[in-house]
């Protein structure tokens, strides 16, 4: 791998970036879950088949944290990057389950330069969180300012 | 019980305080968001940021964290929320301000938009309006959230 960060000129509209596999355990869901949100469908395998998700499944928050943590190994630890001001959409579409085997596809959906900071750029990104049935568990919006190159 | 139809938009719902230190930003980041400024206080410095901060997905599943607090209180007041605990997603999160730690939030939540769904009778969906402002009351962190909430059975 090259030691060379990745600057806004890098991120051509269409340009694709993997991240994973990752596998999700048991006990990090009832981890998550206890700390962050403590629902019977997170906590209780009984409970979660009565509900609207008919199984034990992973707090939304913790499918998205997973997503950010692929998206970091796949591009923002190898770009001059600024932080993150959000996302404009994100949609829970499956229920991620323990065992379930994550991966990321992070695709540049557009790139603008900043109007105010000419040493800037905005990169638009949609991921798609997929699991091992090939579905699409998350699907997030998401802006990524980077650096221009030198 | 409180059904979809009970819901009245513009009810707002004080969710409480929470104080982020800085084992919790660390132990989070190291986990799900490992850049420089979540996970290393000292090299953080020498970052835009100039200190730790935490990551925004904390920062959101603290708000998750409240709400769900915030229901089991509702509960044990007699006052049974008919939500069902499920989102499909949501919009427009926005990392405001950056989380340092030692600081305090206060986590609001709105209810802005109700939605029936013609898929399906037995819920529908409420749209929220959640903030996250600082000790000099500035926004910090906002987002729209979405969730489904049972409706009240045609009996």
């Amino acid at each position: 791998m090259s030691n060379e960060l990745l600057h806004f000129e890098d991120f051509a509209v269409g340009r694709k970036f993997f991240g994973g596999p990752y596998r999700v355990t048991r006990d990090e869901v009832f981890e998550f879950a206890r700390e962050f949100d403590p629902q019977p469908h997170h906590l209780d395998e009984e409970a979660a088949k009565q509900s609207m998700l008919g199984g034990l499944s992973a707090s939304g928050w913790q499918v998205s944290a997973i997503a950010m943590r692929l998206f970091a190994e796949a591009v923002i630890l190898k770009t001059a990057n600024l932080g993150g001001p959000g996302c404009d959409d994100g949609r829970w579409m499956k229920p991620v389950r323990p065992d379930d085997v994550l991966m990321l596809e992070a695709e540049v959906l557009s790139a603008r330069q900043s109007g105010s900071r000419p040493e800037i750029g905005f990169v638009k990104f949609v991921w798609r969180l997929c699991n091992q049935r090939e579905q699409v568990a998350e699907f997030v919006v998401t802006t990524m300012p980077a650096r221009r190159g030198p | 019980m409180q059904w979809f139809e009970d819901i009245a938009i513009g009810t707002k719902r004080d969710l409480g305080t929470y104080t982020f230190t800085e084992d919790e930003i660390i132990a989070f980041a190291k986990k799900y968001d490992p850049q420089i400024f979540h996970i290393d206080p000292e090299a953080a410095k020498k970052t835009m940021f100039g200190g730790l901060i935490a990551s925004g997905w904390h920062t959101a599943a603290i708000w998750m964290k409240l709400a769900i607090a915030d229901r089991e209180r509702a509960r044990r007041e007699g006052q049974t929320l008919g939500r069902s605990g499920v989102s499909p997603g949501f919009e427009d999160m926005r990392w405001i301000k950056p989380v340092r730690p030692g600081m305090t939030l206060r986590y609001t939540s709105e209810t802005i938009e109700k939605i029936e769904l013609k898929s399906r009778q037995d819920v529908g969906i409420i749209k929220t309006r959640n903030e996250a402002t600082d000790e000099n009351g500035e926004l910090a962190f906002s987002f729209i959230g979405k969730g489904f909430v049972q409706r009240r059975p045609a009996t």
